[in-house]
């Protein structure tokens, strides 16, 4: 009988500086696990929230990568286990991205979504024929494919802050029908919308223990009918959720938060009546809103950035989260700064929105950065991002409250943050 | 956000980046003995790879498809007017030698110097 043990390892990068730093159990290295055949035997490590023990026994390993900054820690993670005479396979978004640097540094690259592949990948590499690339790019799997993740593999306690469970992450579509200036989504996953049954969405929903989640699909305004038939369809689950932008829609609004709408992402582009009035939209059908603003467009001096900062305070949002705007390959914007010979930092340690490696229209590179950090500190000056998190927070408690599917914290884990002791400073007279 | 059928003369399929099927418009004009080789990213019609990270494979699979000598030609990348409310959406123009360094690759052409140098 055929066995393989593969360790599957999701590796670490460096936190953004100053910010409230939170691990969610992570998506791709689940999704992934679950296309493998069953005499795969998987153990999962996420390093961000535990060690690597590089000699525990495996047959192989897999690195599944998001982020572009966690791509040259998998090259390192590559090496080391190369030193021990095994082989290593990376696949994921960074994985597709960086895949002409990544073909260097791994034994095979895996390139696409890998529901109905694994069987032949494992099979070429337990006979000793594992290829240097799987490439499945442009020739996507039927979306019916796509079954519930292999969330067992979480060390659960892991992804608990004092006591709190975070969020799991769960997709019902893949593929964007938007090419939005700088995502890679519409090139990793496809141009067309590709919405999961609902009857698949509901089954997997239900079997997540977790009564919170973040629906991590681009955006769920894509397919209105669609849309709405979802949000009925899990209504009565009860869970709670965050996604990405919601249909402007009032029936729409209104069966989002029927289905457990806690808060969206929503960009802040201008700072127009109708971005407020969004704003407004959400909040009158108790959703929060946490505002994503990217700065160093082209389109944007040094007032519009300052402008857009300033117009934050008058539209009531629950978060901010800024970034700057970042060329990653396959993006519009990269081919943009590319061809402008505006790209200055090719380092992908430094790709993480929170970096300028560019040369901005209207400003020096310093002082974007500056404007960066200056939005941080300003949109949190009254009230700090654990502050209004708790706040968030408060407001789920009191919904699961009312339709009975609160769960206290877990006294067990109080003092404990992601795996590691929690330093109370507690002040004595 | 189509792409008016004003920048092609043909939709060329091409592959792209790990074999992706792709297409880019494309558009070849000789003017006084030269042949210039216009390309134009289709965004959402193209399912691939862009023609600017496509691009000296892209150039190559154009001339060995027309039969022309790559040694011969002006290329060119067009990024065509889409009528978005976003400036990164505006028409451009950039002239392009693959063999030189990244910082003098690309050399952006105005309507009015295309019209010169191609005479359209």
């Amino acid at each position: 009988m055929k066995t393989f043990k593969l360790k599957l390892i999701y590796p670490k990068w460096e936190k953004l500086k100053g910010q409230t730093t939170f691990n969610l159990p992570p998506h791709g290295p689940v999704a992934f696990a679950a296309t493998l055949p069953e005499w795969v035997d998987v153990t999962f490590t996420d390093e961000n929230v535990e060690e690597i023990n590089f000699d525990e026994p495996c047959d192989g390993v897999a690195l599944s990568m998001m982020l572009s900054t966690q791509v040259k820690r998998g090259w390192e993670i590559a090496d080391e286990y190369h030193r021990r005479g095994k082989l290593v396979i990376a696949g994921g978004i960074s994985t597709m991205l960086h895949a002409e640097d990544m073909v260097n540094q791994v034994d095979s690259v895996f390139l696409g979504e890998s529901e109905g592949r694994m069987e032949q990948v494992m099979d070429d590499w337990i006979n000793g024929n594992l290829k240097k690339i799987y490439n499945y790019m442009g020739n996507l799997p039927p979306i019916e494919l796509v079954g519930p993740c292999r969330r067992d593999l979480y060390k659960r306690e892991l992804y608990n802050h004092k006591g709190v469970q975070m969020v799991d992450l769960f997709h019902a579509s893949r593929g964007c029908r938007f090419s939005c200036y700088p995502c890679a989504v519409s090139y990793l996953g496809g141009r067309k919308f590709r919405p999961r049954p609902i009857d698949k969405v509901v089954e997997d929903m239900a079997g997540i223990d977790n009564n919170r989640l973040f629906i991590v699909d681009n955006s769920l305004a894509q397919d209105k009918e669609w849309e709405k038939e979802l949000f009925r369809a899990i209504a009565p689950l009860k869970k709670k959720w965050i996604s990405h932008t919601i249909e402007d829609d009032p029936e729409v609004l209104d069966l989002a938060a029927k289905a457990g709408a806690w808060y969206v992402y929503q960009a802040i582009y201008d700072t127009s009546d109708y971005i407020k009035d969004r704003i407004k939209r959400y909040h009158d059908h108790g959703i929060g809103v946490e505002g994503t603003i990217l700065l160093g467009l082209d389109n944007q001096t040094e007032d519009d950035i300052k402008r857009l900062i300033d117009f934050l305070g008058e539209i009531d949002l629950d978060l901010a989260e800024f970034t700057v705007l970042t060329p990653f390959p396959h993006t519009k914007v990269y081919d943009d700064l590319l061809r402008q010979g505006r790209i200055f930092d090719f380092d992908w340690n430094n790709y993480n929105a929170g970096q300028v490696v560019f040369q901005p229209k209207h400003m020096t590179p310093e002082r974007l950065q500056e404007l960066y950090d200056y939005a941080w500190k300003s949109f949190y000056a009254g009230e700090s991002q654990e502050q209004k998190m708790f706040r968030l927070f408060c407001n789920v408690a009191v919904r699961e409250m009312n339709d009975g599917t609160f769960r206290p914290r877990d006294r067990k884990l109080v003092n404990k943050s992601f795996g590691k002791d929690v330093v109370r400073n507690i002040k004595t007279a | 956000m189509e792409v008016s059928s004003d920048y092609y003369d043909e939709k060329f399929i091409f592959k792209g980046e790990w074999d992706m099927p792709s297409v880019c418009g494309l558009m070849i004009r000789n003017v006084k003995g030269k042949t210039y080789i216009i390309v134009t990213e289709l965004y959402q019609e193209n399912p691939g790879t862009s023609v600017t990270y496509a691009g000296r494979s892209l150039v190559e699979q154009i001339c060995e498809a027309k039969g022309i000598d790559i040694e011969d030609i002006t290329y060119i990348e067009c990024n065509p007017d889409t009528n978005s409310k976003l400036s990164f959406y505006d028409e451009k123009f950039f002239q392009v030698d693959f063999d030189a360094d990244l910082e003098h690759r690309y050399r952006q052409l105005d309507r009015a110097e295309l019209i010169k140098i191609m005479g359209l």
